[in-house]
């Protein structure tokens, strides 16, 4: 380079009469490339930029200038009319990438000790999802991304494994430098599965048309400068900036996308049976002299094969009980087989408000099963964005607006973004530049989750009447705007009794919320001398959200209304020095030295109505029935200080070593252990420097060995009393569940991590290996001890948990010809997670117990997040065994074990994979994205109790003999009748030989459901294959482009969620899940996965 | 400017840098306090051991359904007694040591240590939290049989080991005769919901507990029993319904009856009266049925669902309306119930000798009927079924028949009478064919956060089944 730039100078002196062109070059970001080389091609003339990108040359018309930059693709512009060229480069992935690593510091990929991956905007932003988080499933290895399922609802990331036991696992979102909360204000009664709304994830909020690249820090050593809250891994995010240039630069981007549901993760109805649970209704006419009832059922008249599946009534009392009612209360439909012949009195008969009022109608399946409510979703994001700057200044201004409609009704997400980003150099060496992003999200008609009626899906997968027409159920709410629900208490009483009309929780029973989030940073960055800089730097990320909720008069549930306002608010501030300085020739010295304080305030508050509403309708907390309790209330400050330093040495762009330290003192821990410090090393050798083929173009082992160091959170340490709502004028106050520690010691993790990449073939073909070796120590971990210490929890430094794990990056182009390019990437992860210990003494940590009698564990010698249950009773050749004798519904089922806390699956998958397919032909290209997932399990309360209820198509089949297996069976073992119904459960028994007896399947009390099934028969593997993306792409041509003002244009067809290629959870999404948190592999209600195609059209002038 | 710059910057971070104590401020919690009166956690503790005793909830209390007073109609997984599906005696076991125990524990300590009271009101406040305490141990043993008792309520113990139930028994006596001695008119008052500082009722109350405490004895430890049961009665027992341990509800949540909460707010019609009961009142032609159930079937037919099975609730007789009421009181002892003791303390001749048995039987019979309101008392106690002379079976049947179903509000006693007295004969539940449990097997959690001490205790007491007996239940 140096040469360069001698001839340069001397072939300046040469030709005088030439022009002088200027200008600047830049990165991708707007910043200024410096010593990016600037040469006249086919000539030796050149010159290098100066410290602000700035450069001049001396050129003639129609020269062509050659930009180069290490890292960058070249670009080539010809000399025109114009003095003044700028230009901005664009990394060059195939070539070594300039990575943006923690706190922001901009690295040369090839100098790290540790792995990092980059994914670009395009890819997030291209195929958009309402949360960009969902964008990164699969297109970085390691990088656990779980949605669930819900329009807004939360998304789980995960880097290599859960790494704390009850804290706090997902990875930190960095913005520009500006840490964004990603919490969720879920309730615990929405993550254990009980009820509620999920209002989603606050990463969320990150526009993925703001989104310039996206950089995935995994371990230890690389996200050791962040300090204690990085442990989890770092998702570093850089937002598009101005660039300095002529003129205005404008973006355009406008992506629709209609979402239509998967069946595939719906369930398949039966069409046979009706309402009940069997054939248990009978009818008290009377009482004999003994004061003893007397049943219909009994009766000359009776016919017991009807009449014990309805109740009966003398409408016109002739004393025959001949007026068959739906059994409304029962939620089943192991009722009477359906028959067009028999009129029966249904739910639409028993409203006086509707037309069909006392008119019997034919007992047949509803027309219109529940998957009817499902309409077409849309998503339209439409996004504009100006850049621009001067010799001195750089700024970006966009605006983007999403509107999501759900695929329910009444369900709709807004989304409104304003950014704006700006830089000015006040000196020459002083750079002054803010970001702010405001955004507002608007969410209505969120779906309900969990074991709860305003969770539809929950009437639907488990508690439902096969004779119920759900359009019948829409036409009674809208004509009448009453609950007029399929489920009263009698046919007389017409309260709702379990389940309302689902039409009625849709557009009554709804919530809204709105989060109202600024966040950016401003920053001086100063230029000391050639080699040390310091950067000044205040961050903020706050928001306020308020979150209502409503239930309305004449719901199943208490009406209710309840508000919920809370605030969050990150501060920081950062001082950091960083010098880059050659020691000599070949030795580099670099590094930072730097502090940052770091200030949480949250604070919130939930009041709600008690006891009722009085007004349908009005949701105000003076609208409440009883006089209201005292709103829930929290107010929490956390300081965190930090010092910390990173020295780095290159020798000759061969062998890089470096080290960070850092010392933090975290106001949630007890003043005598506030402070703790921890530190890394990393190394890296650029071994094809030293054998430079053909054959192998790039070749680098790297190695890195980090602690990071970890508090806790507020009011973790002194005990106080939870007071409740006085009682009889004296107040009350109780000891907290949970016991508190004076003694907390930090947490600490501890990694080390070996990679080795190798690019062969002009980097046609190559891969990325990393295995790394995570052990988590001392975790702060609320321990779940014996109540009868008058405690659930003890909080404590307790457990170690450890990750290991391989992940591969593989990258290949195996065809490249002038107008084709086919490129592949596959990204494979395997991690192993192992609770190696608990507190002494404690066996099992449950993470979440659940409805069904199951539970979500760490226990040590297994994996975090182990499922347990009941489970079958194993003869010793290791097949279930089968009840041989018992009651009508117990024999031939199988047997249960009496505890429920045996291990009857893991959460955690084998591995999991993206494979993503590029192909571009001249103007177009193809991209798709395959995400896969191996193994891992999940409970599903929906088969639990809807394969006893008898909804899905399985349960009213024939069996072997051709019989329905809803018929009575009829025989004895070993030779049961030719009509017999019922089924032969695959197993043994007792002694050993193969179970030849049939099970009852004629009621609820069946051997799939919860009466009489084990735990273990309702977990399923999670694994999956999804066609996860596809766009296909037509970028117009420079030649079309240049007759109208518009320098880039694009149109793509997009898709997400195409294809569900395998699976094995049934009727539903195996991904599907209660919310972002610790608490996974239980489905209880689950939503359907929507399958989104729409297209995105993108122009820039 | 270079060094306007840095001057700035080192003044933001010094300025930030805050002593130590202003860190530890940060995790002092401004909304919840360190400290509070010993009335607010003995309130807290009365409220929650009524709740937890009166609850009808079926992930908290299922005695009802154990005493076949009430089956379900839809969903009879607890009717079948399925505890674990909703983890009941975790439930059950959690809300005694938590929100009982441990409070009562703290508001001892914290009379102790209040410098502002005397000796005599420390010990009469002290008394009141010990005898509370008391009952609830009781309730903890007679469900569950050996509990973490010695090591319990100790923050420094995580796993707590089991006493023996025969030990504990003993001890219970001992500290029921140590703390009756300190009832005195200097207790909590406007604090006490139940007596309101009261002590001459507050020692009835701690009589009668002694009294029952005696009575489960009677058929393994007859010597201790005897000791206990006459000391007892000596000093007074409940006299009348005045006597009784009661608490008023008020008429909002969370400070309603329990049983409201699950029988009318919650809207849903899970329970009914169960053919046990009813068939047995119908025989008897009891009035309390007028109070205990409803007329949904007509005038004077009651006709109970079928214990466990899936019954319809419109086909059969549901629960009287004094159930539904918010403000019905929930109630720890009564008259009735000590009443019975007294039948069994003069049929085995410890208190009186077995002529003084009718007396006490007609007396405990007749508290039930007051203490519902119902009328006909006279008409009943003639009744051939009824009256002891004619009543069919031995003093344990009769007595025992007719204190379950003077227990219609205490669903634990009711279940307790009959394993004591092995009276009435109870059915079969319906669907799991399984029959009534003498004891809550363990909570699910003690199994997985405490095995080697579950383990052991489950072996000492025969196995952790629903159908061990307890060691007083022998018969």
């Amino acid at each position: 380079m140096i040469l360069t730039l001698f001839m340069a100078l001397i072939v300046q002196l040469s030709f005088a009469q030439q022009k002088t062109i200027s200008g600047t070059v830049s990165d991708e970001n707007g910043l200024p490339l410096i010593g990016a080389t600037i040469v006249i091609a086919g000539t030796s003339s050149g010159t290098t930029t100066d410290f602000d990108g700035n450069y001049k040359i001396n050129a003639s018309l129609g020269d062509l200038l050659n930009f180069s930059y290490v890292g960058y693709s070249d670009q080539n512009i010809t000399v025109g009319v114009s003095n003044t060229i700028d230009t901005t480069l664009k990394p060059d992935n195939s070539l070594d990438e300039v990575v943006v690593t923690a706190l922001g510091i901009k690295r040369d990929k090839r100098a790290l000790g540790y792995a990092t991956q980059k994914v670009d905007g395009e890819s997030v932003s291209k195929i958009k999802s309402s949360n960009f988080v969902n964008s990164l499933s699969g297109k970085v290895a390691g990088l656990d991304i779980k949605s669930s399922g819900t329009l807004g609802g939360s998304t789980n990331v995960v880097i290599r494994g859960s790494s704390s036991i009850a804290g706090n696992n997902q990875a930190l979102f960095v913005v520009d430098g500006i840490p964004i909360d990603n919490g969720n204000s879920n309730t615990k009664d929405q993550k254990t599965g009980i009820g509620g709304y999920d209002y989603g994830n606050a990463a969320s909020d990150i526009n993925p048309d703001d989104i310039k690249s996206i950089n995935v820090l995994k371990g230890a050593a690389a996200s050791a400068l962040y300090g204690s809250r990085a442990s989890n891994g770092v998702i570093m995010i850089t937002t598009k900036k101005g660039v300095k240039r002529k003129g205005l630069g404008v973006t355009i981007n406008s992506s629709t996308t209609f979402g239509t549901v998967d069946k595939e993760t719906l369930p398949v109805y039966q069409k046979k049976y009706g309402a009940g649970y069997g054939p248990y209704y009978q009818d008290v006419i009377g009482i004999d002299i003994n004061d003893d009832p007397i049943y219909w059922e009994d009766q000359p008249n009776s016919n017991p094969s009807i009449d014990n599946y309805f109740t009966n009534a003398d409408l016109n009392g002739d004393g025959n009980y001949t007026n068959l009612f739906t059994p409304f209360t029962e939620d089943a439909s192991y009722g009477a087989a359906f028959d067009p012949n028999l009129l029966v009195n249904q739910w639409n008969s028993i409203y006086p408000q509707l037309a069909g009022y006392q008119q019997a109608t034919p007992w047949s399946a509803g027309a219109n099963n529940p998957n009817y409510v499902w309409k077409t979703a849309s998503t339209a994001i439409n996004s504009v964005s100006i850049d621009g700057g001067t010799e001195k200044s750089t700024y970006r201004l966009g605006f983007t607006n999403m509107l999501q409609e759900g695929g329910l009704p009444n369900s709709s997400i807004k989304r409104n973004t304003l950014s704006f980003s700006g830089s000015h150099d006040l000196t020459e060496k002083l750079t002054a530049s803010a970001t702010t992003t405001y955004t507002k999200t608007n969410g209505q008609g969120r779906y309900g989750t969990g074991y709860d009626s305003n969770n539809v899906m929950q009437q639907f997968r488990q508690w439902w009447q096969i004779n119920v027409d759900v359009r019948e159920q829409q036409q009674a709410y809208l004509a009448t705007g009453e609950n007029i629900t399929w489920n009263t208490k009698s046919a007389t009483n017409l309260n709702p009794i379990y389940s309302d009309n689902p039409y009625w929780t849709f557009y009554e029973n709804y919530e809204t919320d709105q989060r109202n989030r600024y966040f950016g940073n401003v920053a001086l960055d100063y230029e000391i001398n050639d080699w040390l800089s310091v950067l000044g730097r205040f961050t903020y990320d706050t928001y306020s959200g308020l979150q209502e909720e409503r239930t309305n008069v004449g719901s199943s549930n208490v009406s209710k209304y309840s508000r919920y306002n809370n605030n969050v608010a990150e501060y920081n501030y950062d001082l950091i020095f960083s010098f880059n300085k050659d020691l000599t020739e070949k030795l580099d010295l670099n590094g930072n030295i730097g502090t940052n304080l770091r200030r949480n305030d949250n604070s919130n508050i939930l009041a709600s109505t008690n006891g009722g509403l009085n007004i349908a309708g009005l949701y105000s907390l003076s609208n409440t029935f009883t006089p209201i309790e005292a709103p829930v209330e929290y107010e929490a400050v956390q300081m965190i200080d930090g010092i910390y330093a990173r020295v780095g040495l290159g020798y000759n762009d061969f062998a890089f070593v470096e080290g960070t330290y850092r010392v933090d003192r975290n106001s949630s821990l007890p003043k005598s252990d506030n402070t703790y410090d921890y530190w890394s090393v990393a190394g890296s050798l650029i071994f094809s420097k030293l054998l430079e083929t053909d054959l192998l173009s790039f070749g680098k082992v790297r190695a890195n060995y980090g602690i990071v160091s970890n508090g806790t959170v507020p009011y973790n340490v002194f005990n106080t009393y939870g007071i409740g709502t006085p009682f009889g004028n004296t107040a009350v106050a109780s000891n907290q569940n949970s016991l508190n520690n004076l003694e907390l010691k930090p947490e600490e993790q501890k990694n080390w991590e070996i990679g080795l990449e190798m690019q062969f073939l002009k980097r046609r073909i190559g891969f990325d290996i990393t295995y790394y070796d995570a052990l988590n120590i001392d975790q702060i971990t609320a321990v779940p001890v014996s109540n009868s210490t008058g405690y659930e929890t003890v909080l404590l430094n307790a457990g170690t948990i450890s990750n290991k794990g391989l992940e591969i990056q593989f990258n290949c182009t195996p065809l490249k010809t002038e107008n084709f390019k086919w490129e592949a990437n596959l990204n494979w992860a395997k991690n192993t997670s192992l609770v190696e210990s608990l507190a002494d003494g404690i066996d099992n940590l449950e993470l979440g117990s659940f409805q069904g009698g199951v539970s979500i564990n760490a226990a040590p010698g297994q994996p975090y997040g182990t499922i347990r249950g009941t489970d079958h009773v194993y003869h010793a050749n290791g097949q279930p065994i089968v009840n041989q004798t018992g009651s009508s519904s117990r024999i031939g089922t199988y047997v249960v074990t009496e505890k429920n806390n045996e291990v009857i699956g893991d959460i955690n998958p084998d591995w999991t994979a993206g494979l993503s397919n590029s192909f571009t032909y001249k103007n177009f290209n193809l991209n798709f994205l395959i995400d896969m997932q191996k193994g891992g399990d999940v409970f599903s309360l929906d088969t639990w109790y809807g394969y006893g209820t008898g909804l899905y198509n399985f349960s009213a089949g024939n069996n072997e003999l051709g019989n329905p297996i809803r018929n009575v069976v009829t025989g004895t073992p070993g030779n049961y009748g030719v009509d017999s119904g019922g089924v032969i459960l695959s197993g043994v028994a007792p002694d050993g030989t193969t179970n030849q007896v049939r099970a009852n399947t004629n009621t609820y009390a069946n051997p799939w459901g919860w009466a009489r099934a084990a735990n273990k028969q309702h977990v399923y593997d999670a694994g999956f294959i999804k066609l996860r993306e596809a766009s296909l792409t037509y970028n117009f041509d420079s030649k079309i482009l240049d007759k109208v003002p518009f320098t880039d244009a694009s149109l793509s067809i997009i898709g997400r969620n195409l294809w569900i290629i395998d699976k094995s959870v049934p009727y539903a999404d195996p991904e599907a899940g209660l919310s972002s948190g610790n608490v996974q592999g239980y489905q209880s209600g689950s939503y359907p996965s929507m399958r989104e195609i729409g297209a995105n059209f993108k122009l820039q002038f | 400017m270079k060094k306007t710059i840095l001057t700035t910057l080192l003044i933001i971070v010094l300025a930030s840098c805050q002593s130590d104590d202003q860190y530890e401020n940060l995790n002092r919690d401004p909304k919840n306090p360190t400290q509070v009166a010993a009335e607010f956690t003995y309130n807290s503790a009365v409220k929650s051991l009524f709740d937890q005793m009166t609850s009808t909830n079926v992930n908290r209390n299922i005695f009802r359904l154990l005493g076949q007073h009430w089956t379900e109609t839809t969903y009879t997984d607890e009717a079948n007694y399925d505890f674990t599906e909703r983890n009941i005696p975790e439930n059950h076991w959690s809300e005694l040591y938590r929100d009982v125990l441990l409070d009562l524990k703290t508001t001892k300590e914290t009379v102790a240590s209040d410098l502002e009271l005397t000796d005599s009101e420390k010990s009469a406040r002290i008394a009141q939290a010990e005898v509370l305490m008391i009952y609830t141990w009781q309730q903890l043993v007679d469900t569950f049989g050996n509990i973490p008792y010695t090591e319990a309520l100790n923050e420094g113990i995580l796993l707590p080991i089991y006493d023996d139930d025969t030990v504990i028994y003993s001890d219970l006596i001992d500290r029921i005769n140590a703390v009756i001695p300190n009832i005195s008119g200097d207790g909590f008052s406007t604090a006490d919901k139940i007596y309101e500082g009261n002590a001459a009722a507050w020692s009835k109350f701690a009589n009668s507990l002694k009294l029952r405490l005696g009575i489960r004895l009677t058929d393994v430890n007859p010597t201790l029993a005897q000791s206990t049961i006459s000391t007892a009665v000596t000093a007074g027992v409940f006299t009348s319904n005045a006597d009784n341990a009661l608490l008023i509800y008020e008429g909002s949540t969370p400070n309603t009856n329990p049983v409201w909460v699950d029988l009318v707010q919650s809207n849903r019609s899970d329970f009914i009266a169960a053919n046990t009961l009813v068939d047995v009142m119908n025989t008897l032609n009891d009035p309390r049925r007028t109070v205990y159930f409803d007329q949904n079937l007509g005038a004077g037919i009651y006709s109970g669902g079928p214990y466990g099975a899936n019954n319809s609730f419109s086909n059969y007789t549901h629960i009287g309306e004094v159930m539904h009421l918010a403000t019905t009181p929930g109630v720890l002892l009564d008259y009735a119930e000590v009443s019975f003791y007294l039948v069994e303390a003069a049929e085995r001749s410890i208190v009186g000798t077995p002529a003084n048995a009718e007396m006490h039987y007609n007396k405990a019979i007749t508290a039930s009927f007051d203490s519902w309101g119902v009328a006909g008392i006279t008409g009943y106690l003639s009744n051939n079924n009824v009256a002891y002379t004619t009543a069919a079976g031995d003093w344990k049947q009769k007595s025992g028949t007719q204190m379950w179903l003077a227990m219609y509000n205490r669903g634990f006693e009711a279940w307790t009478a009959w394993r004591k007295y092995d009276a009435p004969a109870l059915n079969l539940a319906a669907v799991s064919e399984l029959p009534v449990p003498t004891r809550y097997t363990y909570p699910v959690n003690e199994q997985n956060l405490n095995q080697v001490n579950y383990d052991a205790a489950s072996s000492v007491i025969g196995g952790d089944n629903q159908t061990t007996k307890l060691f007083w239940d022998v018969n």
